[in-house]
């Protein structure tokens, strides 16, 4: 499976560099809906440490309440356990998850104080002898879209998965 | 055996061991497989590969998942078995494994069946 298309797909200027918001689309789209408040009541935003089955069983409930098949839900979850994984491994703090989707893709934000230095993370095919290294060369397989922001204060990672179209012919 | 980190749960039984009645090592892992538990996942597939079977055979029917670290524990499995001269098999991963396996090539790398006694065949 090849997703080349993704690479050209990414918009360097989608969200604003300082406060991390989504700014509107160019295709004309609207706004990317602002993710969730972390706020523990927020069925949309959760904390997490060590506890990855807990994140995946809320990330396969939404990806099949937004509409993908079974085998897209069991991607976007592999992805989202991935990434948590790297904050787990790497981030030696908390990490926070936001969960939103509108009627075409379904968003998957991983935020954590891991730093990521690396331009080119996941986008080369590591070796099966290497060790380690497949984690986010995963995400990228699996995502229609994936944006990673890094800095010295941390690392937020925008899963997007395409839903697939309803209501054709109607 | 069991072992449980978190609200993660993973368990890994040695339901046969390789001797002069037993044609195979079998290992069953079961429970969800990933980075919070692949230390006890490493320690115990390499108390098996340790015995230097012939034939090591992971039953994977009752796992529910698995991440790339636990994948690189069965790539190590199957690397220390290559050197000893013996095999490793995969036996019926359910889909999210089965995908893992299949995203990675791990499984033009290690053999995959459908059923213990297909790998017990070869």
């Amino acid at each position: 499976m090849t997703w080349d298309g993704k690479t050209a797909r990414r918009e360097p200027a989608e969200h604003d560099a300082l406060t991390r918001q989504p700014v509107p689309r160019p295709d004309g789209d609207g706004p990317v809906p602002r993710p969730p408040s972390p706020d523990p009541d927020d069925p949309m935003s959760y904390d997490y440490t060590t506890d990855l089955a807990a994140i995946r069983a809320v990330v396969h409930r939404y990806a099949l309440q937004a509409g993908l098949t079974e085998a897209r839900a069991i991607d976007l979850t592999l992805a989202v356990s991935e990434v948590a994984a790297n904050t787990v491994k790497h981030a030696k703090s908390p990490g926070s998850l936001n969960i939103w989707y509108d009627a075409k893709e379904i968003v998957c934000q991983v935020h954590d104080e891991g730093v990521i230095t690396d331009p080119l993370a996941g986008r080369r095919e590591p070796s099966l002898d290497a060790g380690g290294g497949h984690g986010l060369w995963i995400v990228n397989q699996v995502c229609d879209q994936v944006e990673i922001e890094s800095d010295e204060t941390g690392t937020t990672i925008r899963l997007h998965m395409n839903l697939p179209l309803r209501g054709v012919g109607q | 055996m069991w072992y449980n980190k978190g609200v993660d749960l993973l368990t890994v039984s040695v339901t046969a061991r390789e001797s002069a009645g037993e044609p195979y090592t079998l290992v069953e892992i079961t429970g969800e497989a990933d980075v919070t538990n692949t230390d006890e996942l490493r320690r115990l597939l390499d108390e098996e590969v340790a015995q230097q079977p012939r034939t090591l055979i992971i039953d994977l029917s009752g796992l529910r998942f698995m991440d790339s670290s636990a994948l690189h524990a069965l790539l190590r499995v199957n690397r220390s078995l290559d050197r000893q001269g013996g095999v490793l098999a995969l036996v019926s991963p359910q889909p999210a494994v089965a995908k893992i396996l299949r995203l990675t090539t791990a499984d033009r790398l290690i053999p995959v069946f459908d059923s213990v006694s297909a790998a017990a065949a070869g």
